[in-house]
């Protein structure tokens, strides 16, 4: 088991370098130069875009550039913005949050949803009601989550002003306590509804055809065979089996999931890091780019390793020491 | 006395276009202590029999009439406590690729262990756990397979598992479906034995289903030969293995090359392929790939008659009709 | 033996997915290709009915420069269909050839592959995207590419897959035998033969590149030179309060091609698997 959840260690620890390396080569392969952006205007001193130049450091040579910068991460420095002159790390750290949260209640509440919903169609397969949940399923499995954001704050917010358009917390919000949980929870409806609504159909797909195949297996049809009962048999056989597959797939799609929310945060003006991504592609904010694609990459890994964990102790197969 | 009696069981499946008709008439008695092999290419319908012996057909799919008495009762009728209360008790199943006979995530002991319990739920941990030492002692499985997960164990242990969980609860009939065909031929001869040592000790009656007549030579008393859903012909072993009064049974015992077979010469096998069970033909089902089918063949289904040594066969040309040497 | 008829018939039969899929997909292709002649209005024509509601004169509608949105939309699908199956086609072509070269060679050809596959499935590949297309230019050839490029993990495991299992089978060691080239070997027997799944995949990954692209034009990154649903979309959000009919058929134009597509796939697969019929 340690073995295993080294190597995934391991390529986690890869996998981040390689996209800092990556990232890097990107960022400042790329055309436009960030001083004069930085600048204003293109009729800017020589002089001025020279001392710019120096102090954000951008003269020196690109491998000496990426050492020192992968240097200063293990200080927890990630430099500073070229706009803002802040410290990336603090800056980034406040968006860290609003986007955890609303990726982790969307992922949450789709994993959940979309496998009781598989699982009841799955004992029910065939029957109208099985068609109907497969046909919306479909639906909202190809619907752009920036288009239904759009749409459900046409329907909620804007007619029937049932709930908030935008932003994370309402300007006069209380500041702290269990006032301001419920002002940031009514905010976080329709973001992570929108997210959620497009991530349930993938789940709900697979746990069903999982339920049935296990379903048809040998030793379900030999407990029926030895006279137990229908929902004990699906309460403690069924699941337990039929759950694998959906954990390995949720592993799968969280790189999948976290870009889907830095979509829907544009929309709905949440404070994370997707939005925060957008302006600094535009002001070429080198430093805060690197910044965030690091972060984003580290907790994408972070939330892997966690899930391969939690997968080693359902699937007996996998990791833990056989002895024979 | 018959402990299983089939009487004119038919199953259909019913589907939106034509209905697949996968057991006709088919009756047949099977004697207490009597082993027999059900024997029939893929797609006989060996497993749906199997199944409607159970009863674990859909009933929203499938049409099961006819009787199927268990000891004098109709399982087919029985109420649904009944059923629960023979389940495993007095019919057990044991199933071919032995991986899936147990839940991959659960400890074999467990799993045996949650089977036992729905029989037996006052039964402690400690009870439970020995009668499945005991049961592994049966057949030569070592306890410590009782704490080790399924993928842990070889083809064969597996299938001893399987065995040994069929015996938990000392059932009178024992089923058992291509049970050993996925092993290979040194484990699956030993195993036979164990199982016929078992059956003789502790008054088990076996129904063995396969498509390998060698088994059913060497470890059944009697056989029954099944295509497209309908018997063919039954009766002792050595007596319809050795002197075939069925066509298809020729066909059968001459596809299987022995020692004597000359090696120059092609294998022979029945050329053609099973009907469509959705569309039978008029007369006799096998007549289409019979070497033998005349008119008549094409004409009537032949009828199940008896002839003498206990066998019975359905066949016009029967009874007059010369055998190959 | 079955005659092509035949298979072909057998192939729709109990597949309601491939005729639907393949009944959405001929009116799209017709959209696509007879859109100059479909569309009532120029889909660049400016006009003074400003973000107008739907009307008899324009049935779906006018954006904020005054242009019809249905003439828009129909001149959008040939860009999406353009965008989404070249993308996917890119992301086909790598995956088969990494995919194949890793399940045919094996050996340490394999473990490369199987650790790059790892990398590469944490990696958040949109931000990489976002991050390319923003800072090199959004052209719509960039963005294809850009897109095949990070969308080729689920070809190559399948390809890997099937040239895993075909590598054991006979017609594939008596090439080798004979003395054929293992290149040869990977490229005229291997591929062709174990293809299918693939094309199954590729055309669902034309539905999720549509996605994507649709995504990358809502956020400004799209080529701003071509109508294309997700731009619609984007210009749309200024108004949609108001003007909802912008966002809204745009958004179901989307919807109802990657349906196409994912059922297309889906009807695909089912043809391989008959178990999956009827499910």
């Amino acid at each position: 088991m340690r073995q295993y959840i080294g190597k995934r260690l391991l390529t986690a620890v890869l996998c981040v370098f390689l996209a800092l390396l990556f990232n890097f080569i990107i960022i400042h392969a790329a055309p436009g130069n960030p001083i004069r952006i930085l600048a204003g205007t293109d009729s800017v001193s020589e002089e001025m875009v020279a001392e710019l130049t120096t102090k954000y450091g951008l003269d020196s040579p690109l491998y000496v550039q990426f050492f020192r910068y992968v240097g200063n991460l293990f200080k927890g420095d990630m430099g500073v913005s070229i706009y803002t002159g802040q410290p990336v790390a603090k800056e980034i750290m406040t968006r860290l949050g609003p986007t955890l949260l609303l990726c982790l209640t969307s992922c949450i509440i789709a994993l959940v949803l979309g496998t009781l919903l598989g699982i009841f169609c799955a004992r029910h397969a065939g029957s109208l009601l099985d068609t109907l949940l497969g046909s919306v399923s479909y639906f909202f499995d190809s619907t752009p989550s920036f288009w239904l954001g759009l749409m459900l704050i046409l329907l909620f917010a804007s007619t029937l002003h049932l709930l908030p358009t935008s932003g994370m917390v309402s300007l006069r919000a209380p500041a702290e306590g269990f006032a301001r949980v419920l002002d940031i929870m009514k905010h976080m409806v329709l973001p992570s509804l929108s997210l959620s609504l497009t991530l349930i159909p993938y789940y709900f797909r697979i746990a069903r055809t999982s339920v049935i195949q296990v379903g048809n297996e040998d030793f379900i049809t030999t407990l029926r065979a030895a006279g137990m009962r229908e929902d004990r048999i699906y309460r403690k056989y069924v699941f337990r089996n039929a759950i694998l597959p959906v954990v390995t797939v949720f592993g799968i799609q969280l790189a999948y999931i976290v870009s889907g929310s830095a979509i829907v945060e544009i929309v709905f003006s949440w404070p994370g890091m997707g939005s925060y991504m957008m302006t600094a592609i535009t002001r070429r904010d080198y430093p805060t780019l690197m910044g965030i694609y690091f972060v984003i990459s580290v907790s994408v890994a972070v939330m892997m390793i966690a899930v391969d964990i939690v997968y080693t102790y359902l699937d007996p197969r996998i990791g833990r020491g056989s002895g024979k | 006395m018959a402990i299983l009696s089939l009487h004119d069981v038919c199953v259909t499946y019913r589907s939106s276009g034509k209905d697949v008709h996968a057991i006709n008439h088919v009756s047949l008695d099977v004697e207490k202590n009597e082993s027999l092999g059900i024997v029939g290419e893929s797609g006989s319908g060996k497993t749906t029999l199997i199944m409607a012996i159970l009863r674990l057909l859909n009933p929203k799919s499938t049409t099961v009439t006819g009787q199927i008495l268990l000891d004098g009762e109709d399982i087919l009728t029985m109420p649904d406590e009944r059923l629960s209360e023979i389940r495993w008790q007095e019919m057990a199943i044991v199933f071919q690729k032995a991986m899936n006979a147990l839940s991959p995530v659960h400890k074999v002991g467990k799993f045996i262990g949650d089977l036992y319990r729905v029989h037996v739920p006052k039964a402690t941990n400690a009870e439970i756990r020995s009668r499945i030492e005991e049961t592994f002692e049966l057949v030569n499985l070592p306890k410590r397979i009782y704490d080790l997960y399924p993928h842990e164990l070889s083809g064969g242990m597996l299938q001893r598992v399987s065995i040994a969980m069929s015996l938990i609860l000392d059932p009178k009939l024992l089923i058992m479906d291509e049970a050993t065909t996925a092993l290979d031929v040194v484990t699956q001869n030993q195993i036979l034995e164990e199982i016929k040592h078992l059956e003789e000790e502790r008054g088990i009656t076996r129904i063995m289903i396969t498509h390998d007549m060698s088994v059913v030579a060497s470890s059944c008393k009697n056989v029954a030969v099944l295509y497209a859903g309908s018997l063919m012909e039954t009766g002792p072993v050595e007596k319809v293995l050795v002197e075939p009064i069925h066509p298809y049974t020729q066909g059968l015992v001459d596809s299987f090359p022995t020692f004597a077979t000359d090696t120059h010469e092609p294998l022979k096998s029945i050329g053609g392929s099973l009907p469509n069970l959705a569309d039978l033909p008029k007369g006799c089902v096998f007549a289409p790939r019979c070497p033998k089918a005349c008119d008549i063949c094409f004409q009537t289904p032949p009828e199940m008659k008896e002839y003498p040594g206990g066998r019975r066969a359905a066949c016009h040309l029967a009874g007059g009709a010369s055998h190959e040497e | 033996m079955e005659t092509k008829r035949e298979k072909i018939r057998r192939a729709f039969r109990g597949n309601p997915q491939l005729r639907v899929g393949m009944v959405m997909l001929l009116v799209l292709l017709v959209v696509a290709v007879f859109a100059n002649v479909l569309s009532p209005y120029d889909p660049y024509k400016l006009s003074n009915d400003l973000v107008s509601a739907p009307s008899s004169a324009h049935l779906l509608g006018t954006d904020h420069l005054g242009r019809d949105v249905l003439s828009m939309l129909l001149y959008g699908a040939k860009v999406s269909l353009m965008v989404g199956t070249i993308s996917a086609l890119i992301a086909a072509v790598i995956g088969t050839l990494l995919g194949g070269v890793a399940g045919f060679f094996g050996g340490k050809a394999d473990t490369i592959f199987g650790g790059f596959i790892n990398v590469f499935m944490m990696m958040p590949t949109f931000f990489l995207i976002l991050i390319v297309v923003a800072l090199f230019g959004s052209g719509m050839v960039k963005v294809m590419v850009v897109i095949g490029l990070t969308s080729w993990v689920g070809n190559a495991k399948l390809m890997r897959a099937q040239a895993l299992s075909l590598r054991e089978r006979t017609f594939i060691k008596s090439a080798e035998a004979v003395g054929e080239s293992k290149l040869k070997i990977l490229f005229r027997h291997v591929v062709p033969n174990g293809i299918f799944p693939i094309i199954a995949n590729t055309t669902m990954g034309v539905a999720s590149a549509i996605l994507t692209e649709s995504s990358l034009a809502f956020l400004g990154l799209g080529d701003p030179n071509i109508i294309s649903w997700g731009q619609i979309i984007q210009n749309g959000k200024a108004y949609f309060l108001s003007g909802w009919w912008i966002c809204l058929f745009a958004g179901l134009a989307i919807i109802y091609t990657v349906i196409t597509f994912y059922l297309l796939g889906d009807g695909l697969n089912r043809i391989l698997s008959p178990k999956l019929r009827g499910v």
